[in-house]
């Protein structure tokens, strides 16, 4: 059974690229326009892995993360950060946040796919 | 020049037409930064359609040269030459997915910048507004009070902006950014 990607990104062309990318991989992808739309998808289901932006309306990614952490079903998915921002500071407080990886757009979609299949398997 | 009283009027009227003229090309900049936005949004859905439909194309095109590679005998050159422009194509797919991404960027960039704009209209406005209200019977205390409430706006208008504003894009260009795990 493929695996199930929760992709959280405002940007509708960022996700049809994530997804693209992901798909043409074999992984199943669960799409969400912000933070808040991502918490209740990744509510609905549990996912293998959250691949979240960081500056979107409503909710960050970065609150986003801290919501997850605290469900029990959560506590041990890997969530990786696929963001504009690249400074040590922001990258500090995503991990402090409980994100287990730093994604700088624009993604290289064989990279990404690297890097997926090093953190959940094909 | 000898002057004993403050020229109020003239001051008030410099103002006024700062405040106007300042707004009238803001207003031109914002329509232009939103008609960019608009035209950006539009050509990546275009864009984003197309790649789609031309993948879809090119991958079914790749089942049938599979399946006659399957079912006929070809000279092994030829194969390879097929499976060289399969891996050619791979690579420029992968390099399509990054390039695409510039929407999500600009974006970023015209919304810092739009709300830019809007809080400049907002303060020029606000000067507009306080060069109005000099009197000229109390000029040194009403533009004093003017000063003031122009400083206070400014302060206010300022952490406004800043507090609303998402962080800068760094992105100098559409090379693929760095990957951490941690």
């Amino acid at each position: 059974m493929a695996k199930t990607i929760l992709a959280v990104d405002d940007s509708g062309s960022l996700r049809q690229m994530v997804a693209f990318s992901l798909k043409a991989a074999g992984y199943d992808v669960v799409q969400a326009v912000d933070g808040q739309d991502g918490l209740n998808k990744a509510k609905e289901k549990t996912v293998d892995l959250v691949l979240t932006d960081q500056n979107m309306p409503i909710m960050d990614g970065l609150t986003l993360i801290k919501n997850l952490r605290e469900l029990g079903s959560y506590q041990k998915v890997p969530i990786l950060m696929l963001t504009t921002e690249s400074s040590d500071e922001m990258k500090a407080k995503g991990k402090a946040a409980g994100a287990n990886g730093w994604l700088v757009k624009p993604f290289d979609p064989k990279r990404l796919i690297e890097v997926v299949q090093k953190v959940i398997g094909s | 020049m000898d002057m004993k009283t403050l020229p109020t009027t003239e001051l008030r009227t410099l103002l006024a037409a700062v405040s106007e003229h300042g707004k009238q090309h803001l207003v031109e900049v914002e329509a232009d930064l939103l008609q960019t936005t608009y035209l950006l949004s539009e050509a990546i859905e275009k864009l984003g359609a197309s790649f789609m439909a031309v993948h879809e194309i090119v991958s079914e095109q790749q089942d049938v040269i599979d399946h006659l590679i399957a079912a006929h005998h070809f000279e092994s050159e030829e194969t390879q030459q097929l499976e060289a422009f399969k891996e050619k194509i791979g690579v420029e797919v992968n390099a399509a997915v990054t390039g695409l991404q510039f929407q999500d960027l600009t974006s970023q960039l015209l919304t810092r910048t739009i709300k830019r704009v809007t809080g400049l209209k907002d303060l020029l406005h606000e000067l507009g507004n306080h060069s109005n209200s000099i009197d000229a019977e109390h000029e040194h205390e009403e533009i004093a009070k003017f000063l003031d409430e122009m400083s206070r706006s400014l302060h206010v208008g300022s952490r406004a902006l800043s507090g609303g504003l998402l962080r800068s894009v760094d992105q100098q260009d559409m090379a693929s950014g760095d990957i951490e795990l941690f």
